[in-house]
């Protein structure tokens, strides 16, 4: 696993999770990021993925996919589905059992981007290495 | 697969408080597991408990899907004519969640089973 650029395509399935939580750690690990920053990070991954899986479409496949971008001090995670983004509601009462994944992917990560259209949704999380951070080392593969 | 376990204390729910159930979950509460989570609060209501106490003392990550089932407890147990629910909870991670969802506001945390008890028992 490159941390610059790397994809995993994961079946569309709960069991699943546990599996993008390490592999964000992983790759945030090997980024550099410090502990704190990481499991925010994971944090993050973990909802996108939730979203994906829960409310989203896999591929003709059953997948969802994967992928890490790094640019500079900026770590990119990118969950791309074939399900159609429905902005949930407002939540009407505190004791409401849904709603919540986005305001926690919002504080966690320094940047989140949704982009949807009919039939695919893309979500971008981001989380920057603070500069005296000096990354792990990167393997090859 | 994660990591996970849930299981009922039932020293701490004597015959002092019959409506009392405690249950003790650990590990990484996600959505892959937290029907579990709500099956076994679903099952204590519909036992007859009303004094809920949930020790997430073990717990090591916590999701969006089971802070929703827990936020729904309190609802369940409201439907059910009333009840409390207590949460157990010195991990900083798992506290930092109940504050961004705003759920430190709606349910009692404790930093102890014993402390979560007590404060039940004295309710109702």
């Amino acid at each position: 696993m490159s941390v610059d650029s790397s994809e995993l395509h994961i079946p569309a399935r709960r069991s699943e999770l546990a599996a993008a939580r390490r592999y964000a750690g992983e790759v945030a690990t090997a980024f550099g990021l410090d502990s704190e920053s990481c499991y925010e990070f994971v944090y993050a991954v973990n909802e996108a993925v939730t979203n994906a899986i829960r409310h989203g479409a896999a591929d003709e496949h059953g997948m969802i996919h994967l992928s890490v971008h790094a640019e500079a001090d900026r770590l990119t995670f990118t969950v791309r589905d074939r399900g159609t983004f429905v902005t949930p509601v407002a939540e009407g009462t505190a004791t409401s059992e849904c709603g919540r994944g986005l305001a926690l992917m919002a504080d966690l990560a320094d940047e989140v981007q949704l982009h949807t259209e009919p039939g695919s949704t893309t979500v971008r999380l981001s989380k920057a290495r603070s500069p005296e951070c000096v990354p792990a080392r990167i393997r090859g593969g | 697969m994660t990591s996970f376990f849930i299981f009922d204390d039932v020293q701490l729910a004597d015959e002092s408080c019959p409506d009392l159930a405690v249950l003790v979950v650990g590990g990484e509460v996600d959505y892959e597991v937290s029907p579990q989570l709500r099956q076994r609060i679903v099952h204590a209501i519909r036992a007859g408990r009303r004094r809920l106490v949930l020790d997430l003392s073990d717990v090591t990550f916590i999701d969006s899907t089971a802070i929703g089932v827990i936020a729904g407890a309190v609802a369940k147990l409201e439907d059910a004519g009333g009840g409390s629910l207590a949460v157990v909870c010195a991990h900083e991670k798992v506290l930092q969640v109940f504050r961004i969802t705003a759920l430190d506001s709606v349910i009692a945390l404790h930093s102890s089973r014993e402390e979560a008890v007590s404060a039940l028992a004295l309710t109702g």
